[in-house]
């Protein structure tokens, strides 16, 4: 047993830094002097000078931010709004429900990046940063209900009835008992979608205004004409930074409260 | 009476809140223009310089078109071999990762190891795609390692083949697999496990009673959210891949750019929708033979 | 500086002198500037941003009343930005420039009229395409005095006899880009890449060192130049054997990339050292050029780059206002901004795209380098593209997928 947990003890550090190959790649190479991102030809800080002068870089960083945020807070909210009453109540058409939520999941994002822009057109709304949200979120609900309704599918009602039974009436029932009891579920099916918002150009890319950018989309128009500029790379290592940074701050946090 | 009141009483309006809400939302911005898609795909639509107009007049014209292009069934089964050992590759590799982190690790330290776990994914998909591409490079690290072990002299081609695409796909889907997979093991009842030690059971035994059928609807979970966008994926192909790992996405995406006007549309929407309907029934067998019911989770 | 268009009537005589002299002027510090380059490398910045004060007093030249937004939708990497931002910040326009890294995402955005582009560049068969449904706003050349720079060779082109439609951004060709290092013996024809069964030929010498694009208008159009056949055919026998050949070929090539991966590869070499390419993506490589600054020197003198015997596509790209563009006199300021021949030759030298309006102040040295200006002798080898129905788009893109899935 205990050799079995060292194996796997092992195993989990070589997946974790085989993840992180990738970004220690972009991160070396954020150094480097010439402009390939294959061969390192010397040491140089000039991609990091360059990255703050970058002001489309930063803009559409935030833009990408920001965005992300918005649709994450909509679709899990709708989410688990969809997840609880499917689970909770009994109604005909449930399985229908179900596959139906599977189409946005399904559904090439061309097709539908471009029928929502028809869409969009028909009924006269102008292309805005709202429009992009409102793309996303139409396929978010999806991705976020697929990983609430995981977490729910093992979790015993009975809590909650035992709540309702002490007097806790339905919604404080559902706010103070449910909810927790989801929480990681929720924090997965939120980091899942603002993943997928985050890292959208094509539905993206359709339904933005002129001159709004997203990182992907940046990137995307960059990279394929001439291979992205190293500012990226620096980009790149800052925001793996700010991340680590954060989770070690959490982490002493937590410690205390321990 | 107050509305809270209200809504406590009427099941109906509990009903619309739960369901009704988001429905909308969905019907409004996915299934009205997945409806015009369906109406592209009949010949039911044309579009007059930003005008859009209704044709009543349905034809399979487009659906009868697609039998035409013989190279659409290739790039279907491509695209469901691809998405099947992503699917595999990612759920072999994240299981013990979940698991440790979920039910080996220290309380306190579990929602660290997400963090860290999840940190390489905030770097941009397309940044990671493309770094990838520089690994599996000719010149690229695998290369160099293996020239230095002295296992290869001339560099092998990883870009352009299916392995270049299968890697990176595994890459960029694992955390779609981890995090669903984590949020089932996570809740694991470790005292159940325990229970089953005392009682006799050997660790493997009460591995595959107790904690791979709780894991289950982790494992649908994960599946869908890697196997379905996994399918129709377009951009990993184009990025490291070449003319031999044409999928459908790109097909599709082909259709609706390249041929363009309501001809391309009309193909690219008929293209999608035989692809949808083939996910739905493909999710369904799935769903049935792993979880034993119909239902997802 | 903000003449209104009366006094500018008025002063035209004068004024013309001074657009003589400033462009004279700019003309030898752009010159002056790139030789300074070898010499004295610090000195350059200096140099441009005179070039491009100058330049931008040109500019203001046009100056009725103008909007005060202008949404530009371009290629990336296709005009000097500095001096575009410069000349939106003279003019005090609020400019959105964005890119499109594709010409087919740029004309499904434009054509389901969503998003608002008040100026876009679009390749000649595409506008013909554009403009015949109905898509494009005529432009008033009345507003744009500075057309009389362009040369006549690229006035009243094919797709738009009378330029209602569309104005001359920039021209280029479509042929084979090579490293010379690994293929000293060169490349004249499409022969050498479509003979593969003469054991001889540059491809069976280079098996699996040759690439084609990633772009069924331009690679079945190299097949069908090869074949003979008209670059836009839609016979299906012709397509068949064009695809045959395309097939045969498959075994034999690296593969079939993007701009972006044989712009990075072709120097080195080392995957693949022969390339169908476009030639201003060539001379890009060749100048290591940028689209902030002036580089005159060439980088990689060992890539070069041919128009095949056989013969090559041609094409234009063209300004162009989308139907419903609305800041239209910004637009028109700015294509007579871009025409002036100053503002034209330094976006040549910063892009090493032609742009003809610019022509006359270009060094020689780019001038002289038939990579970028494509030289009038070849002409009679040239082929454009026609406009095609998206039903003949379909037979092709069936033969392409065809080539792709084989």
């Amino acid at each position: 047993m205990k050799l079995f947990d060292k194996i796997l003890k092992a195993y989990t550090y070589t997946v974790l830094a085989l993840i992180y190959l990738p970004i220690v790649i972009l991160i070396i190479f954020s150094f480097n002097e010439s402009r390939s991102k294959v061969v390192f030809t010397g040491f140089t800080l000039e991609n990091y000078y360059s990255l703050i002068g970058n002001y489309r870089v930063w803009d559409s960083f935030y833009n990408s931010i920001w965005t992300g945020a918005v649709v994450t807070v909509v679709s899990v909210v709708l989410a688990i709004l969809m997840a609880y009453g499917v689970s909770r109540y009994e109604f005909s058409g449930k399985t229908l429900i179900d596959s139906i939520m599977l189409i946005p999941i399904i559904i090439p994002e061309i097709v539908e990046a471009l029928t929502l822009l028809v869409f969009l057109v028909i009924i006269g709304i102008e292309l805005s940063p709202y429009t992009v949200i409102i793309g996303h979120v139409a396929f978010d609900i999806s991705f976020a209900y697929v990983v609430v309704k995981a977490r729910m599918a093992g979790y015993d009602p009975q809590f909650e009835e035992a709540a309702r039974t002490l007097g806790a009436d339905e919604i404080r029932a559902f706010t103070k008992v449910t909810l927790p009891i989801l929480a990681p579920g929720i924090a997965a099916a939120a980091l899942i979608a603002f993943l997928e918002s985050y890292d959208d150009f094509i539905k993206t890319f359709f339904t933005r205004p002129p001159g709004f950018m997203t990182l992907p989309v940046y990137i995307w128009n960059m990279a394929s004409r001439r291979g992205f500029p190293l500012d990226l790379n620096a980009l790149a290592t800052f925001v793996v930074a700010i991340s680590l940074i954060f989770a070690y701050i959490r982490n002493r946090i937590e410690r205390r409260v321990y | 009476m107050n509305v809270a009141d209200v809504i406590r009483r009427s099941r109906r309006l509990k009903l619309f809140i739960f369901i009704g809400i988001p429905m909308i939302y969905l019907l409004i911005f996915f299934f009205i223009p997945f409806l015009i898609a369906l109406l592209y795909s009949l010949g039911m639509f044309k579009q007059v310089v930003y005008q859009y107009h209704f044709v009543p007049e349905p034809s399979l014209e487009y659906y009868v078109g697609l039998s035409k292009y013989p190279g659409i069934f290739k790039a279907i089964q491509r695209s469901f071999y691809y998405a099947t050992l992503t699917t595999i590759g990612t759920l072999l590799i994240s299981y013990p990762l979940a698991y440790y982190i979920g039910v080996k690790l220290e309380e306190r330290y579990r929602d660290l190891a997400v963090l860290v776990v999840f940190t390489p994914f905030w770097i941009n998909f397309l940044l990671r795609v493309y770094a990838m591409r520089f690994i599996l490079h000719e010149a690229g690290m695998v290369n160099t390692i293996l020239r230095l072990l002295g296992i290869i002299t001339e560099p092998i081609r990883f870009l352009g083949t299916d392995v270049a695409v299968i890697v990176v796909m595994i890459y960029s889907y694992l955390i779609f697999m981890v995090l669903p997979l984590y949020g089932v093991l996570e809740k694991l009842n470790v005292e159940l496990l325990e229970a089953a030690y005392t009682l006799g059971a050997t660790p493997f035994r009460a591995f595959l009673k107790i904690t791979l059928p709780l894991s289950i609807p982790g494992i649908l979970a994960g599946s869908l959210l890697v196997f379905i966008p996994a399918v129709g994926e377009f951009v990993i192909p184009e990025l490291v891949g070449g003319p031999n790992t044409t999928t459908l996405g790109t097909i599709i995406y082909s259709f609706f750019l390249r041929v363009r006007g309501v001809t391309g549309w009309g193909i690219g929407s008929a293209a999608g929708l035989i692809y949808i309907a083939m996910i739905l029934v493909a999710s369904y067998v799935y769903m049935r033979f792993v979880g034993g019911e119909v239902r997802l989770g | 500086m903000s003449e209104g268009p009366d006094e500018r009537i008025e002063v035209g005589e004068g004024r013309r002198n001074f657009l003589k002299i400033a462009v004279a002027g700019a003309a030898a510090l752009a010159v002056g500037g790139a030789v300074g380059y070898y010499a004295r490398e610090g000195e350059v910045t200096a140099l441009k941003k005179r070039v491009e004060e100058l330049a931008a007093q040109v500019g203001v030249e046009v100056g009725p009343v103008l909007e005060e937004n202008l949404n530009i939708y371009n290629w990336t990497w296709y005009a000097n930005l500095a001096l575009v931002e410069q000349w939106a910040e003279e003019n005090n326009i609020h400019l959105v420039y964005d890119f499109f890294e594709d010409l087919d995402t740029a004309i499904s955005t434009i054509t389901t009229g969503a998003a608002q582009y008040d100026l876009t560049v679009i390749s000649d068969n595409e506008a013909q395409e554009l403009w015949e449904g109905g898509y494009l706003r005529e432009i008033d050349l009345d507003k744009i005095p500075n057309f009389k720079y362009v040369p006549e060779e690229f006035k009243g082109l094919p797709y738009d006899p009378d330029n209602t439609y569309s104005i001359i951004y920039s021209y280029g060709t479509t042929g084979i880009g090579y490293n010379a290092d690994f293929v000293p013996e060169g490349i004249t024809a499409w022969a050498d890449l479509f003979e593969v069964d003469n054991p001889d030929s540059v491809i069976r010498r280079h098996a699996g060192k040759v690439t084609m694009m990633r772009d069924s208008t331009e690679t079945l159009a190299a097949a069908a130049i090869y074949l003979g056949y008209d670059i836009d055919t839609t016979n299906e026998s012709e397509l068949q054997r064009i695809a045959d050949l395309l097939i045969a070929q498959k075994p034999y090539l690296y593969g079939y990339v993007q701009t972006e991966d044989y712009m990075n590869e072709l120097p080195v070499g080392q995957r693949y050292y022969i390339s169908h390419a476009w030639n201003g993506d060539i001379a890009g490589i060749v100048y290591a050029s940028d689209e902030y600054e002036v580089y005159i020197e060439t980088y990689y003198d060992n890539i070069k780059y041919v128009v095949p015997e056989e013969g090559a596509v041609v094409w234009y790209d063209n300004f162009v206002i989308p139907k419903n563009a609305q800041n239209i006199e910004a637009a028109h300021a700015y294509i007579n901004w871009f025409l002036d021949p100053v503002v034209s030759a330094i976006h040549t030298i910063t892009i090493k795209y032609p742009y003809p309006a610019g022509l006359k102040y270009v060094p020689v040295e780019i001038k002289n380098d038939p990579m970028i200006f494509t030289p009038s002798e070849l002409a009679d080898r040239l082929y454009l593209g026609r406009a095609l129905t998206p039903e003949e788009r379909a037979i092709r893109e069936q033969y392409w997928n065809m080539v792709m899935t084989a």
